[in-house]
């Protein structure tokens, strides 16, 4: 089944985070778009936790996120922690130039998931 | 070449997309930068977002942050000042990277990018006055 759930984070007429999620079978997978940052942290911890409470595999596309400050890499580590925690796992896939880089400057690529 | 360039923002999380695209299009202003754009807004920004997530624990206020983005001598300034909790230095603490945490984060990123990291101490009509500064 594949479902769609659309949501425009509108701030100061400028276009910041979006998100679309797809699931099938047991793995849900959460598309971000746009910047993340700790404007929008809530709202994609609300996005992709319940997903990973419900032991779903959880698959976060990256591909069309611009720039993700600390705030949006602790998302991501989080998120792996939790889905630790509920015996499954978040996978990190397709993820964009300029977050990667954040993630290696973190030095988080041995710990997280990348796909 | 040489230029400053200063703007107020809110104190509010929702000003952090701004303050990116402020110092994005101040960086527009020589390819000198080109490379180090992504970087610098970083780093920009965290510092930013530390006076909102710790000056005023992310309360609404009315007080407002004052950000210079400063070249000369091929030496790149940027300087944040607010009037938010007074930031005592020798707390602030970088992440461990052994420690799986996001706490700290920010300051760590600010450390990898910046050359120098420096809480002014002589302050007129601002509590904070911090300066990142970059040589090129």
């Amino acid at each position: 089944m594949l479902k769609n759930v659309d949501f425009n984070y509108n701030l100061i007429n400028i276009y910041v985070m979006t998100y679309k999620v797809s699931e099938e079978g047991n793995v849900a997978t959460v598309y971000l778009n746009g910047e993340i940052d700790m404007d929008v942290t809530e709202k994609a911890k609300e996005v992709i936790m319940p997903l990973i409470e419900a032991k779903k595999e959880v698959h976060l596309n990256l591909k069309d996120v611009e720039y993700m400050d600390s705030s949006g890499i602790s998302v991501l580590i989080e998120s792996h922690q939790q889905a630790t925690e509920n015996e499954t796992k978040v996978v990190l896939k397709e993820i964009s130039k300029s977050v990667l880089k954040v993630i290696m400057m973190a030095k988080l690529e041995q710990i997280l998931n990348l796909d | 070449m040489s230029f400053e360039e200063v703007k107020k923002f809110k104190i509010e999380s929702a000003s952090l997309k701004e303050v990116r695209v402020f110092a994005r299009e101040v960086f527009k202003k020589s390819t000198i930068f080109e490379k180090h754009t992504d970087d610098l807004v970083l780093a920009l920004a965290e510092a930013a977002q530390n006076i909102v997530k710790h000056g005023y624990n992310n309360q609404p206020t009315e007080d407002e942050m004052k950000i210079i983005i400063k070249f000369d001598n091929n030496v790149l300034s940027m300087e944040l000042m607010d009037k938010g909790k007074p930031v005592v230095p020798s707390n602030i603490k970088p992440r461990d990277l052994d420690d799986i945490k996001s706490g700290g984060l920010g300051t760590f990123f600010i450390g990898q990018i910046m050359d120098e990291v420096v809480f002014k101490t002589t302050k007129i009509n601002w509590v904070n006055h911090l300066i990142l500064t970059k040589a090129f």
